[in-house]
């Protein structure tokens, strides 16, 4: 009888380990993938189009939903970018106020990274303890801006809200008890079990060549050992005034990018400590026009977001609106490291692959 | 800064000019013709590790289209600035000197219309294959044919 030598299998659209709807179509010879290839698209809602229309105090709601799971992170940049574009400097409190929610925000973008991945590797519980630490977090959101998801609170000059009472104890007991359990019951439920590290370790090898190849940045990059974090090299908000460190691997497998998350989550720790005692008090937000006119210029801004280095450019001509705004996605370049890293791997890895690179869709497709 | 420049009108000559970036650690350089783009990119190949991004602008009925590079060594960056007209809306391809233009140039593509020659896999990334139009232009005027749009050939 005739064998099939390979054939052909659709993992997606619609795919719990995609992490949204992403399809990769895969070619197995046995249980060995020989060739992998990347769809995206199904996420694709034209937001660099609605950015034409949309005033620039206007957008802030459309840019929660880019990457909704930090969506602070792209509030922050898309309101650096008309900062910078119009000249308008940002109150001291501001800039602590945002550089706080942005690690609050990249602790609970972890978390969720944490948790979809000790479930693609088999482990159900981690997705339910990673999210009753993300809780605490998201009841902070909430209590200061609020909205959960998609909190909608920065705006042009600063944020929407100042912080209200006795937040910053909140805050303090709310991260002391995610160290704590990062540092506990974490290590024993991931780091010093064999059965993650079985999956984990050794797989899905992107090395520093295929880094500079593909342009991935984030952890991807660091896990690979490429030294390189914007928040220290060239410094935005208030990172220049706060010490930490940047957790670099060389490994470079799924264990790498997952122990980066894991660090990155204590240095956030650390930086959230060290800017809620600096916090200075004064104005939390300059007022700024709802509808104002920029001049014709070209602005870029590039920030560090959970998922790498995130980048806005926009032009534009003397009018309410911009002429032109390209978002620079940093999963867009990270996923297509998924057409090498693929193949030679087992198909169980598949997931394992998919999930250590922590794509959010609503990012790459735009 | 300075740096960049010498070291791209040492090949390139006249073709290319420094033009004033309101932007810190970046640098403008404008390339008067778009068949020296790959010229281009093999000299800054040398300083440079990625596109960062690739970004096109339609000033109608031109495109303008500014090139990205990013390094990982170093903070700066460079912005190459081509301009293509409306006599031929294509542009060589980079993507076999930066990889990671590859996915950048697709989506240029798919979005404005832009044909860039050589590359090697141009087709639509984020659109369907069937969509009509490119709706990033302009001129794109959402038709019946684009609001009524499935994806499917169906009849009722």
């Amino acid at each position: 009888m005739e064998q099939k030598k390979s054939f052909r299998l659709n993992i997606g659209p619609v795919h719990p380990a995609t992490h949204g709807v992403f399809k990769i179509v895969v070619d197995i010879d046995g249980d060995t993938i020989k060739r992998a290839q990347t769809e995206i698209g199904f996420l694709h809602r034209a937001k660099e189009k609605i950015a034409e229309a949309r005033y620039f105090s206007n957008y802030y709601p459309i840019v929660d939903k880019l990457d909704y799971v930090s969506a602070i992170n792209m509030e922050v940049l898309y309101a650096s970018l008309v900062e910078k574009a119009a000249d308008i400097k940002i109150p001291p409190r501001a800039a602590y106020i945002r550089t706080i929610m942005c690690e609050i925000q990249r602790i609970m973008s972890h978390l969720i990274f944490m948790g979809s991945f000790g479930e693609d590797v088999g482990n159900i519980t981690s997705l339910v303890w990673t999210l009753r630490e993300r809780e605490l977090l998201m009841n902070i959101i909430e209590k200061i801006s609020g909205g959960r998801l998609a909190p909608m609170y920065m705006t042009n000059g600063g944020s929407f809200y100042d912080f209200p009472d006795g937040i910053s104890e909140d805050i303090t007991k709310a991260i002391d008890k995610i160290e704590e359990r990062i540092n506990h019951e974490y290590q024993s439920f991931f780091l010093k079990n064999e059965l993650f590290l079985k999956r984990t370790k050794g797989v899905a090898i992107i090395d520093q060549e295929m880094v500079k190849r593909l342009g991935i940045t984030g952890p991807g990059m660091r896990a690979a050992g490429i030294k390189r974090d914007l928040r220290k090299d060239e410094p935005y908000l208030c990172y220049d005034k706060v010490d930490f460190d940047v957790p670099v691997s060389k490994d470079g497998d799924a264990y790498a990018r997952f122990m980066m998350r894991v660090d990155e989550i204590l240095q956030s720790i650390k930086i959230i400590r060290q800017a809620l005692k600096d916090l200075p008090a004064g104005d939390y937000r300059i007022k700024t026009p709802w509808m104002m006119k920029i001049p014709p210029k070209y602005t870029f801004v590039r920030q560090e977001t959970p998922r790498g280095e995130m980048a806005m450019y926009m032009v534009t001509n003397g009018d309410t609106k911009p002429y032109r705004l390209k978002i620079r996605s940093a999963t867009f370049f990270n996923i297509r490291a998924l057409e090498e890293a693929l193949v030679g791997e087992k198909v169980a890895d598949a997931v394992v692959t998919i999930a250590s690179l922590d794509p959010v869709m609503g990012e790459v497709d735009r | 800064m300075a740096a960049y420049f010498d070291l791209l009108s040492a090949k390139l000559g006249k073709a290319v000019s420094q033009a004033q970036s309101n932007n810190d650690n970046e640098t403008l350089i404008v390339l008067s013709d778009k068949k020296l783009i790959k010229k281009a990119a093999l000299e800054i190949k040398k300083k440079f590790d990625i596109l960062f991004m690739l970004v096109v602008v339609d000033y109608k009925p031109r495109f303008e289209l500014n090139y990205v590079f990013s390094s990982y060594s170093s903070k700066d960056i460079l912005t190459l600035r081509v301009n293509i007209d409306e006599k031929d809306y294509s542009i060589d391809s980079i993507s076999k000197i930066f990889d990671s233009a590859n996915w950048e140039e697709r989506e240029a593509y798919d979005l404005f219309g832009i044909k860039f020659n050589g590359h090697p896999d141009l087709r639509r990334i984020l659109l369907p294959e069937d969509w009509p139009g490119h709706p990033m232009r302009k001129d794109f005027i959402v038709t019946d044919e684009v609001r009524n749009w499935t994806g499917l050939d169906l009849k009722f």
